[in-house]
C-alpha cells in the first residue's frame, strides 16, 4: 500500500512513543505490548493443544476396539469432555484471537498497541488461571457432561461441574474484554489515511470477531453463572419439577455456543485473505464484498443457534426458521471462496507453507462447510444429529478450517514476530502430515455416522455387529490421528530449529502489500516511529515496494491531500 | 532480496481463462454427471443403512433430500477443489522467475460476482422448499396414527408402553415392537436426563427430554429387526444403553401385545413365597445380586448395596419397607418394586430381570443367610 | 502502572482534537477520553447482554408456566409489593438525579455541592440495598423453591451486585476528586461514574416493570 512517511505537522505533539519496558518481568511476563502478549497467547495455547490432543489420542485408543476395556467410560466421558472444553476456550479462541488478532491487527492499521493494553494483558493472564482451575477438576472428579454440560446430566458431576463453570467464566471474561479491547482500537486507533475501505482484510475479519466475542460471550457467562447456581445452590432453572426448563439451558448456553464457531472461522478467513493475494503476487478479488460478508456472517450466526437443537425440545416450527437463516449464511461464506479462487487465478503461485495452508483451507473447508448444509435441513439432521457424522463435520470446519488457517497465519507472520524464519522443508513436510492426518481421521467419521454410530460413545460394540467396517475405520482413524500429533510435534521443532538457527528475516521476507510488512522483523516495542499517512488501499501489487524500511525515510514529503504519489519518492528503490 | 526492482512489476496476463481450462472444466463436469448418476441410481448402503431396502417412509423421503443434497454437494466439492488444483498447477510461479512477476490485478467482476451470488441463493431457496415440503410429512402428517405407543429413557434403559399394557416393559431384555404399514405415533419423555431416541434405519430420532413429551410419526415399511441407540450422552453407561426394535406383520404385531399384556399382567400380582429354593436362590444371587450385595457381609460392608447377611434378624438393617424389621415378604416387595432412598437405588424386578420363582428362591436363600 | 501512547485515526478523532483545540482543552486529553469513553460505552452494552440473558431465562419460564405466581407445596406464591417496590424504586432513581447534580456541579467547579451531591447519591444507593434487603427477608419464596424465586431473586441479585459494587466505584471516585486526581477539565472517572449509576437505574426500569408490575 502507497504510504507517505511523515505525518501532518499538528499531529506530531500526539504522536508520542512511551520508554521501553525495563526489566525481565516487565519485558517478558507482564508485559503491556501486544506482540509479547501476542506470543504469550501462542504458547499457552499450543501448551493447551498438545494436552487437549493426547486426550483426544486416549480417545482414540479407546476407540481401537468395539468393546475398548483401555479406559473405564466414566474417564473416556471425562476425555471427551476436557478435550473440547480446552479445544474450544483455551486452544482456538486464544490462539486465533489472542495470538494472530493481537500481533497482526495493530500493525495492520498502523496503532503503536490496543487500546487498552493493561486490559490486554489482564486478558491474557485470565487463560492460565482459568487453566488451573479447570485442571484442578481433575483432582476432585474433572465433569464428563461433554463442553456443552447440559443439564440434568450436569447437575450429577460433584464439585467438578461448579469448577469447570468458574473456569469458562474466567475465560470468557478474558474473550469479552479483548473483543471490547479490538473494537475500540479499530474504530478509533488506525492510521490517517486509513479508511474502513482501506483496511486489510484480516482487520475487517478481527473487527467482526470482536463484535461477536463482546456480545456473546456474555451470554455464555450468564448460561453457566445459572448452572454454577443449579448445581451449587439448588436452583431450579433447569428442574421441570420445580417448574424449570431443561431445554432453557441449551437456548442460552446455544446461544453464545454458536456464534462461537464464527469466532474460530472469521479470523481464519482473514488470514486466507491475506496470505493468497501475497503468495499469488495479485490483489484480492472483492475486497468490498469479502469485508462485508465478514460482518453478515458474524451478525446472521447470532439467529442461527438452535439448529443445535432440532431433534426435540423446541416447538416443530421453530426449526423451519432457523433452518431458513442457517442455509442463508452459506451465500457470504460461498462468496468468500470463489472471491479466493477468483484471487489465485491468473497469478503467479509462489508454493511456500503459508501458501499451501491456504489453499488445502479452500478445498477443506468448503467440504466441512457442505455438510453443514446437510446438518442445517431438518429432516436429515434428525438422522445425523448426535452421531459422528456431526463430529465429522465440526472437525472439518474447526482442524481442517480454524486450524489450518492458524497454521497459515503461523508460518505467514512468525517471521514478523521473531525476525526469523522457519524451515520450509519442516513447514511442508508437517503440511502434508497434517493433511493426511486430517483426512484420514475425519472423513470417515462421515459415514460411520451416517450408518448409525452415535457420538461420545466410549464403546461401538452394537454398531460394530451392525455394521462391522465400523472396527476397520476407527482403527484406521486412530492411526491417522497419530499423523496429526507428528505434524504439530513438527511445529515445535520448527520453532526451536528457527529461533537458535533460522535464517533472519529483513522487514518484509514475503513481499507483502500491508502496513505491517513496512517495519522491522521483529517490529521495535513501538511499532512505528512516526504513524505513517495511508493513501491507498492494500495488496497492490502493480506498484513496487514503496520502502524498505518506513523507519529508514527521512526526506520530507509534501502534503498527501494534494500529493499524487510518486513512485519511489525519495529515491529509494527496494 | 538479491533482485534489483524493475521501475514497475511485470504483470502476467493468461491467455482467456488459461491453457486447458475447457478441458478441466469437461472433466470435472463428467465426473459430477457420473456421480449423480451413481447417487440417484445405485443401493448407498455404504453410506446409509438399508438404503437400498427402506425401513420406513421417513426413510424413502430423507434419503431423497440426502441424494439431493450430495448430487449438489459433489459437484461444488468437485469443481471448488478441482479448480483450486488446476490454477495452483497453471498459474505457479516458474523456477527462476522474478518476485516483481505479478498476477493481473483484477479487484472485481460484477457480472461474474453476481452470478456466483444468485446460482447458490437459487439452489439453497430449492432446497428450502424441499426441505420443507419433507418436513412438513415427517412433524405433521396427513394420515392419522394408527398407534400410538410411549418410550420413556431412563438411566440406562428403554421403557416402552403400549395402549391397554397396564404397565410398561422396562427390563434388559424388553423389546419394542411396530407392526408395518400403520402410520405410528410415539411419545418419548424421560424419568432422568436427557436422553435420545434413535433408528438409524427410519432415519429418525427424537429428543427424550424430562419434563416434556416430544413425538416421532412414521410408518414402518418392512419387517426387521432395529437397534433403538441413546444418541444424547445421558451419563457413565451412554454407550451401552441400546434397545432393539422389532418389526413385523400387524397379525404378529397383536399376537405379541397380547402376550405382553398377559405377562405385565401377571407380574404385578403377588408372589408365592412358598416353594423358594435356597440353592437355586443362590445361584441367582450370584448372578444378579453379587456385583452390589455381599451375602456373607453384615451391613455396613458395603459393595455398592449393603451386606445381606443376617438380612432378617439385624437390628442394624434399617427398617425399609414398614418401620419392622424385615420380613420375607418385605423383601419380596424390595424385589420387586426396587428401593431408592438415602442409602441409595436398587434397580426393580424388571430392570433386574427377575421373574416370580427367581424371588422366591431369592427370599429362601436370603432369609437363610445367618 | 502504563503510561499510554495514543495514536491517531482520521476523520473522528482529527475532529475531535480540532474541536478539543477550538474548545481550549487538552486534545491529546480529549483523544483519551474519546477512546475511554467509547470503551466504556461497550462494556455497559456488553453488561446489558448479561442481563438480557437472565430476562430471557426469566420470561422463558414464567410464559411456560401454568400460574404465576406458580404454586409451591400447593400454596400459591403471592405477588410481591408494588407499593414498597415503587418506593425503593423512587429512592434508587433519586440517587441519579443527585448524580447527574454531583456531575453538573463538577463541571461547573462547584466542589462543596459536588461532595454533597455525591454523598447523597451514596447514602440513596445504600438505601435502595437496605430497600432490597428487606424485600428478600420478607419474600414468601425461597430461590430454590420455585422458578419465581430463582429469577427474582438471580436478577435482582445480579443488579443489587452492580449497584453494590456502583456504590464502592462511587466512593473510589468521591476519594479520587477530593485528592485532586481530577481537575475542571479532565474528569473522565466522573463521567463513567454517572453513566454507569445511570446504567443501573435503566437495568433496574426494566426489572420492575417484569416482577412488580407485569
Amino acid at each position: 500500500m502507497d504510504v507517505a512517511a511523515h505525518p501532518i505537522e499538528q499531529h506530531e505533539a500526539h504522536d508520542h512513543i512511551h520508554p521501553a519496558p525495563e526489566g525481565f518481568i516487565a519485558k517478558y511476563v507482564f508485559s503491556i505490548d501486544h506482540k509479547v502478549i501476542a506470543i504469550q497467547y501462542f504458547v499457552t495455547g499450543l501448551l493447551f493443544m498438545l494436552i487437549a490432543g493426547s486426550f483426544a489420542e486416549l480417545m482414540r485408543i479407546q476407540l481401537w476396539n468395539p468393546k475398548g476395556t483401555f479406559m473405564e467410560y466414566h474417564t473416556f466421558n471425562q476425555m471427551f469432555t476436557m478435550h473440547g472444553t480446552v479445544m474450544v476456550w483455551l486452544v482456538l479462541i486464544p490462539l486465533v484471537t489472542g495470538s494472530l488478532g493481537n500481533l497482526v491487527m495493530p500493525l495492520q492499521i498502523g496503532a503503536r498497541d490496543v487500546a487498552f493494553p493493561w486490559l490486554n494483558m489482564l486478558s491474557f493472564w485470565l487463560i492460565p488461571v482459568s487453566g488451573l482451575i479447570l485442571f484442578s477438576t481433575f483432582f476432585v472428579g474433572a465433569p464428563s457432561s461433554g463442553w456443552t454440560e447440559y443439564p440434568p446430566i450436569s447437575l450429577e458431576q460433584g464439585p467438578g461441574g461448579p469448577l469447570w463453570c468458574l473456569a469458562i467464566i474466567v475465560v470468557g471474561i478474558s474473550s469479552t474484554l479483548t473483543g471490547l479491547n479490538f473494537m475500540v482500537t479499530i474504530f478509533k486507533m488506525r492510521a490517517p489515511g486509513m479508511t474502513w475501505t482501506r483496511m486489510p482484510l484480516f482487520t475487517w475479519a478481527t473487527f467482526a470477531t470482536a463484535l461477536i466475542n463482546m456480545f456473546a460471550t456474555v451470554a455464555l457467562s450468564a448460561a453457566l453463572l445459572a448452572l454454577f447456581f443449579a448445581q451449587v445452590y439448588n436452583v431450579p432453572f433447569f428442574d421441570p419439577a420445580r417448574g424449570g426448563s431443561v431445554i432453557l439451558y441449551q437456548h442460552m448456553f446455544w446461544f453464545y455456543s454458536h456464534p462461537a464457531v464464527y469466532i474460530f472461522i472469521l479470523p481464519a478467513f482473514g488470514v486466507i485473505s491475506e496470505v493468497l493475494p501475497t503468495f499469488a503476487r495479485k490483489t484480492i478479488f472483492g475486497y468490498k464484498m469479502i469485508a462485508f460478508s465478514s460482518l453478515a456472517i458474524a451478525i446472521l450466526g447470532f439467529a442461527v443457534w438452535a439448529h443445535h437443537m432440532f431433534p426435540g425440545g423446541i416447538a416443530p416450527w421453530l426449526q423451519i426458521p432457523f433452518m431458513i437463516i442457517t442455509y442463508l449464511i452459506g451465500i457470504p461464506t460461498g462468496i468468500k471462496i470463489f472471491s479466493w479462487m477468483a484471487t489465485i487465478w491468473g497469478g503467479r503461485i509462489q508454493f511456500t507453507t503459508p501458501m499451501l495452508y491456504a489453499m488445502a483451507f479452500i478445498g477443506t473447508f468448503s467440504f466441512g462447510g457442505i455438510t453443514g448444509v446437510y446438518l442445517a435441513c431438518v429432516p436429515v439432521d434428525l438422522h445425523e444429529h448426535g452421531s459422528y457424522f456431526v463430529v465429522a463435520h465440526f472437525h472439518y470446519v474447526v482442524a481442517g478450517g480454524a486450524v489450518t488457517a492458524f497454521f497459515a497465519g503461523f508460518y505467514y507472520w512468525f517471521p514478523k514476530a521473531t525476525g526469523r524464519l522457519l524451515s520450509e522443508k519442516m513447514g511442508k513436510v508437517g503440511f502434508w502430515l497434517f493433511m493426511a492426518g486430517l483426512t484420514g481421521t475425519f472423513l470417515p467419521m462421515h459415514w460411520l455416522g451416517l450408518e448409525g454410530m452415535p457420538r461420545r460413545y466410549a464403546s461401538y460394540e452394537t454398531f460394530a455387529k451392525a455394521f462391522p467396517d465400523a472396527v476397520f475405520w476407527n482403527r484406521f482413524e486412530s492411526v491417522s490421528s497419530f499423523l496429526m500429533v507428528a505434524a504439530i510435534a513438527l511445529v515445535a521443532v520448527n520453532i526451536i530449529y528457527s529461533i537458535r538457527s533460522g535464517r533472519r528475516a529483513g522487514n518484509n521476507p514475503w513481499g507483502a502489500r500491508t502496513l505491517e510488512w513496512m517495519i522491522s522483523s521483529p517490529a521495535p516495542y513501538y511499532n512505528f516511529k512516526k504513524i505513517p499517512i495511508v493513501l491507498d488501499r492494500p495488496y497492490d501489487f502493480t506498484q513496487p515496494l514503496p520502502y524498505r524500511n518506513l523507519d529508514e525515510v527521512t526526506d520530507p514529503y509534501p502534503v498527501p491531500s494534494e500529493a499524487v504519489l510518486p513512485r519511489n519518492a525519495a529515491g529509494m528503490g527496494v | 532480496m538479491s533482485q534489483v526492482a524493475p521501475s514497475a512489476p511485470q504483470i502476467v496476463t493468461p491467455k482467456g481463462l488459461g491453457p486447458g481450462f475447457i478441458p478441466v472444466t469437461i472433466v470435472m463436469t463428467v465426473i459430477n454427471i457420473a456421480v449423480m448418476f451413481a447417487v440417484l441410481y445405485l443401493p448407498l448402503n455404504f453410506l446409509l443403512p438399508s438404503e437400498s431396502n427402506a425401513a420406513s417412509d421417513s426413510a424413502v423421503s430423507i434419503d431423497g433430500l440426502f441424494k439431493f443434497m450430495t448430487v449438489f454437494g459433489v459437484a461444488i466439492t468437485v469443481y471448488v477443489s478441482g479448480y483450486t488444483a488446476y490454477f495452483a498447477f497453471v498459474f505457479r510461479r516458474r523456477p527462476g522467475e522474478s518476485i516483481y512477476t505479478v498476477g493481473v490485478p483484477i479487484h472485481d467482476a460484477p457480472k461474474l460476482e453476481f452470478w456466483w451470488t444468485l446460482l447458490p441463493t437459487i439452489l439453497l431457496v430449492v432446497l428450502m422448499g424441499l426441505t420443507i415440503s419433507v418436513w412438513k410429512q415427517i412433524q405433521f402428517p396427513d394420515t392419522a396414527a394408527a398407534l400410538t405407543t410411549e418410550v420413556v429413557g431412563h438411566q440406562f434403559n428403554w421403557e416402552f408402553r403400549y395402549p391397554g399394557l397396564n404397565g410398561s416393559l422396562y427390563s434388559p431384555t424388553s423389546e419394542m415392537h411396530l407392526p408395518y404399514g400403520k402410520p405410528v405415533k410415539i411419545l418419548v419423555s424421560s424419568a432422568d436426563v436427557i436422553h435420545q431416541f434413535w433408528v438409524p434405519e427410519f432415519r429418525l430420532k427424537v429428543s427424550a427430554v424430562p419434563g416434556m413429551v416430544t413425538q416421532l410419526n412414521l410408518t414402518p415399511t418392512r419387517a426387521g429387526r432395529f437397534d433403538i441407540s441413546c444418541s444424547e450422552y445421558c451419563g457413565a453407561n451412554h454407550s451401552i444403553m441400546q434397545g432393539s426394535l422389532v418389526v413385523e406383520s400387524p397379525d404378529a404385531f397383536n399376537k405379541w401385545l397380547a402376550a405382553a399384556k398377559v405377562q405385565v399382567a401377571n407380574a404385578s400380582g403377588t408372589i408365592s413365597l412358598a416353594g423358594g429354593d435356597p440353592g437355586v436362590g443362590k445361584t441367582t444371587f450370584s448372578q444378579k445380586c453379587a456385583a452390589c450385595h455381599n451375602a456373607g457381609g453384615t451391613f455396613d460392608q458395603k459393595i455398592v448395596g449393603p451386606g445381606l447377611l443376617h438380612v432378617t434378624d439385624d437390628p442394624a438393617h434399617p427398617k425399609l419397607v414398614d418401620d419392622k424389621p424385615p420380613t420375607p415378604e418385605d423383601i419380596a416387595e424390595i424385589l420387586v418394586k426396587g428401593y431408592t432412598g438415602p442409602i441409595g437405588a436398587m434397580p426393580n424386578r424388571q430392570a433386574n430381570g427377575l421373574s416370580d420363582s427367581d424371588i422366591a428362591n431369592l427370599v429362601a436363600y436370603l432369609v437363610s443367610l445367618k | 502502572m502504563a503510561v499510554r501512547s495514543v495514536a491517531r485515526t482520521t476523520p473522528y478523532l482529527e475532529k475531535v482534537a480540532v474541536e478539543a483545540r477550538y474548545n481550549d482543552v487538552d486534545p491529546v486529553y480529549a483523544e483519551t477520553r474519546d477512546i475511554r469513553l467509547f470503551g466504556f460505552v461497550l462494556f455497559l452494552l456488553a453488561d446489558c447482554v448479561l442481563f438480557g440473558a437472565f430476562v430471557f431465562a426469566y420470561l422463558y419460564l414464567r410464559t411456560a408456566a401454568p400460574t404465576w405466581p406458580p404454586v409451591v407445596d400447593g400454596k400459591q406464591l403471592p405477588r410481591l409489593d408494588v407499593a414498597f417496590g415503587a418506593m425503593n424504586s423512587i429512592v434508587l432513581f433519586g440517587s441519579g438525579v443527585t448524580m447527574h447534580f454531583a456531575l453538573e456541579s463538577w463541571k461547573h467547579l462547584k466542589k462543596l455541592a459536588f461532595n454533597f451531591w455525591l454523598v447523597a447519591t451514596i447514602l440513596l444507593g445504600i438505601g435502595f440495598l437496605a430497600g432490597q434487603a428487606h424485600e428478600y427477608m420478607s419474600a414468601q419464596m425461597t430461590w430454590q423453591g420455585s422458578t419465581f424465586g430463582a429469577s427474582f431473586f438471580t436478577l435482582t441479585g445480579l443488579h443489587g451486585f452492580h449497584v453494590f459494587a456502583g456504590v464502592c466505584f462511587l466512593t473510589v471516585l468521591g476519594i479520587q476528586a477530593n485528592r485532586g486526581v481530577y481537575t475542571g477539565s479532565k474528569y473522565f472517572g466522573l463521567v463513567a461514574g454517572t453513566l454507569y449509576w445511570h446504567f443501573v437505574d435503566v437495568i433496574w426500569v426494566l426489572l420492575f416493570f417484569l416482577f412488580y408490575l407485569w
